[in-house]
């Protein structure tokens, strides 16, 4: 059957921006660098950082627990090689500067690239495991929200009988330009995040499901039908097209886009009983349930226009950036921009030793050319008030007025004109033709605000 | 390998759009009026124009000298002076004397854009500011029409006091000021309703054509350089309130078309009313602002002394344009945060 692959689907906002995709959309998905040195994060996630449980110069298995905490909201770290642990030490991180992480010297001659999992054919039977089972090997997997944001996935998924979840969105969408690692996983890891898909399901208790993907990739709405009509048995399991604009992966953007439903300003999907996850989550909850394997490795698109051969690669957690961009033939041009992420919200970093984490989905190095076509290499003129950033705002809020509150360092408008509201998409930086950098300022203003709160008794 | 790496927050990508060619987008818009002008007073259009923006620009500068700004040409290329300087000379009677076109310019960039600290933070339309001194100053010049070019003898050479003049042509407006007061005569007036669309009547030197002022309006519309709230507000309120009179007396007032394609209100609703620094940023806000833009127009035509009025509607609204926007503040799309 010839399914309908145009979305229309979406939500008010947004902007278009060039999507560069094709520099890795055709990219099969290659083992990564056979890395001499890795750095656990300690805190790759949303929610309490773990404390190492490895001491310095102790041996270290692949797929060893080597820090775990006690909070509920948390996810445990594993080695991903075989090796020693070098030490305990500060390193930078994209999101969060310096943080703790665990570097481990892999053993040069025991250390065999980890392939994908091989174990998922047509026809997965969820039925073999219980709800119980599910949810605790995602637990000890470590698994967190592979899209961007990290949140750990257990406590998503473990079900709440105060808010039962009803509709589960799988998130296809891809919506940041240059990305690719997902559609990848798509077409190549299906019948794996078709079974991901299904365990999370049953351990989350949801009667729906729907796979939702932008309609620029025919191709992966296609290979999910099909896989999905091979695994049909009253599943209540669908694809979904969606419309083709950013930021329609955003969960608060796909739920209304696809179920109509606004998600509370300051709240989670989970509040209206909707429940989103990542096709790579999905993947790696697979692998995790059938396997026992814990997340320590992912699919990091390596891409840009001054990378010498871009490309989809499984690359061990804790690989450094400057070792991942070497193995894909260093960058052509002499100046760059090195982005963890997209270049919407991607973060740039300086320092090359900053390692991947669990929530990195690609690394984008833009040429010297391309930053200056970027308008903000240019002079910040006066806002003109023309209100694009107000039309291209998916959370119908006003960056303008925030922004310059917070230039002003008049905290108390930017909060009463909803700063907490922002979701940091950039579609007005992106727009604004003054070249003033609304989400940065946006961004400081909710740091400031932050420091502030901690300051003041409760 | 890699050195200069640039850090900087995200998006590290935007769209190829500038002050600059938002500026642009609306001096092509403008184009259209200014053939039409060109075309109906010949020489005078190329003089008030020209003198009008070169005024315009070599204030801006001079007050950027003043202000002791480290580039004083650097403001000048966002080309919002060449803007207020178009406006400005497309919304004065082309037989307006040059030495009053220059006072006109200087106040409009002077006291109208940068004593509030230059774009974006003027309170008032620059053009309107400036045109509304020049009337307080030189109520005559400003009031006083030349017969188009293409005119020829047919057409009733009257000004508006009714007396036969060989040189002067009462707008369409002005006329209609008369038919209010003697309760009569509309008809002189609706009946040149096929010249307005071609701009052959008296009038400033950019209001009289309709098709050009239309044409620039679409263009602006498609490139979405403006977007339709604020002309759509202000043409159905206009044209609301018109009705309402006409259909009172129509012997007395004229029919809302001719209200609409005449003194100015096109040039309005798509160049002037639409000006982003002196409108509010919301929808609602913007209609608010149209709404009362077209009222406060059709007062002052129907009920007011003066014929015309979009230059007073819209300096009345923009000055309550920052109460409208504080009114209608957006709520986020999930709703107020229960904090």
């Amino acid at each position: 059957m010839k399914i309908n692959t145009k979305g229309r689907l979406s939500f008010p906002g947004g902007v278009h921006p060039p999507e560069s995709k094709d520099l890795t959309c055709e990219s099969k998905i290659r083992p990564g660098p056979a890395v001499k040195q890795v750095a656990i994060m300690l805190s790759q996630h949303i929610g309490a950082a773990c404390q190492p449980l490895v001491e310095k110069k102790q041996a270290v298995q692949a797929g060893q627990l080597i820090g775990e905490a006690d909070a509920f909201v948390s996810a445990p770290v594993h080695s991903p090689v075989n090796g020693t642990v070098k030490e305990i030490a500060l390193q930078s991180h994209a999101i969060l500067g310096r943080s703790m992480a665990v570097i481990i010297d892999a053993d040069p001659d025991n250390n065999p690239p980890k392939l994908p999992c091989s174990e998922f054919k047509d026809g997965f039977d969820e039925n073999k495991y219980s709800a119980q089972q599910i949810c605790d090997a995602v637990r000890e997997a470590g698994i967190v929200g592979m899209g961007g944001a990290g949140f750990p996935t257990r406590v998503k998924l473990e079900p709440n009988p105060q808010v039962p979840k009803e509709t589960m969105i799988i998130n296809g969408c891809e919506c940041e330009p240059y990305i690719t690692c997902d559609y990848r996983l798509m077409l190549e890891w299906t019948n794996q995040i078709v079974a991901g898909v299904k365990l999370a399901k049953k351990a989350a208790a949801c009667s729906e499901v729907i796979i939702a993907i932008e309609d620029n990739k025919p191709q992966a709405i296609e290979v999910m039908h099909t896989a999905l009509k091979t695994h049909e048995n009253g599943d209540n399991i669908r694809v979904v097209p969606v419309k083709t604009k950013y930021p329609q992966g955003g969960e608060r953007q796909l739920i209304k886009a696809i179920l109509r439903k606004s998600v509370p300003t300051g709240g989670i999907p989970p509040m209206i009983g909707v429940l989103v996850q990542n096709v790579a989550t999905a993947a790696a909850i697979a692998e995790a349930v059938v396997t026992g394997a814990p997340l320590t490795h992912r699919v990091v698109t390596v891409t840009g226009e001054a990378i010498a051969n871009p490309g989809n690669y499984y690359v061990a957690v804790g690989t450094s950036v400057g070792e991942l961009i070497e193995f894909c033939g260093g960058v052509t041009e002499p100046s760059a921009k090195i982005i963890l992420g997209g270049p919407m919200m991607g973060i740039a970093i300086a320092d090359l030793t900053t390692p991947i984490t669990k929530t990195t989905c690609a690394i984008t190095v833009l040429t010297k050319e391309q930053i200056g076509k970027a308008k903000f290499a240019g002079r910040q003129t006066p806002c003109i008030r023309c209100g694009r950033c107000l039309e291209a705002c998916p959370e119908h809020i006003n960056p303008t007025k925030i922004a310059h509150a917070v230039k002003n360092n008049l905290l108390d408008v930017a909060e009463d004109y909803y700063i907490s509201a922002c979701i940091e998409c950039g579609c007005c930086s992106y727009v604004c033709p003054a070249n003033i950098e609304l989400t940065g300022y946006i961004k400081t203003g909710k740091i400031f605000l932050a420091r502030q709160r901690k300051k003041m008794p409760e | 390998m890699l050195k200069n790496i640039t850090v900087s927050p995200a998006p590290h990508i935007s769209k190829p759009l500038s002050t600059r060619t938002v500026m642009i987008d609306v001096i092509i818009g403008l184009v259209f009026a200014m053939i039409a002008a060109g075309y109906y007073f010949r020489l005078y259009a190329l003089i008030l124009i020209s003198t009008c923006v070169i005024s315009s620009v070599a204030t801006e500068w001079l007050c950027n000298l003043i202000r002791k700004n480290p580039k004083p040409t650097e403001s000048l290329g966002d080309f919002s002076a060449v803007v207020t300087g178009i406006i400005l000379a497309l919304s004065v009677p082309p037989s307006l004397p040059v030495w009053a076109a220059i006072i006109g310019s200087v106040f409009s960039i002077a006291i109208g854009k940068m004593v509030f600290g230059g774009l974006g933070c003027n309170i008032f339309n620059p053009a309107m500011a400036g045109r509304a001194f020049l009337t307080a100053c030189f109520g005559v010049l400003m009031t006083t029409w030349t017969v188009p070019a293409t005119l020829d003898a047919k057409m009733p050479k009257i000004s508006a006091d009714n007396t036969l003049s060989a040189v002067t042509q009462a707008t369409p407006l002005a006329w209609s000021k008369q038919a209010i007061k003697t309760k009569t005569g509309t008809h002189t007036v609706n009946d040149q309703i096929q010249a307005t669309l071609t701009g052959e009547i008296g009038g400033c030197l950019g209001e009289t054509s309709t098709l050009a002022l239309l044409l620039g309006g679409l263009y602006l519309l498609i490139r979405r350089t403006i977007n339709l709230h604020i002309p759509l507000a202000v043409l159905l309120s206009a044209s609301v309130f018109a009705a309402i009179a006409y259909l009172i007396n129509p012997d007395a007032y004229i029919s809302p078309l001719t209200h609409l394609t005449t003194g100015g209100m096109l040039l309005c609703a798509f160049f002037i009313a639409t000006d982003p620094v002196t409108a509010p940023l919301t929808t609602k806000g913007m209609w608010i602002f149209g709404i009362g833009t077209g009222a406060i127009i059709m007062l002052i035509r129907i009920v007011g002394e003066y014929p015309e009025g979009v230059m007073y509607a819209v300096l009345l609204m923009n000055a309550v344009t920052p109460l409208i926007d504080r009114f209608y503040k957006l709520v986020p799309a999930g709703g107020k945060p229960n904090v």
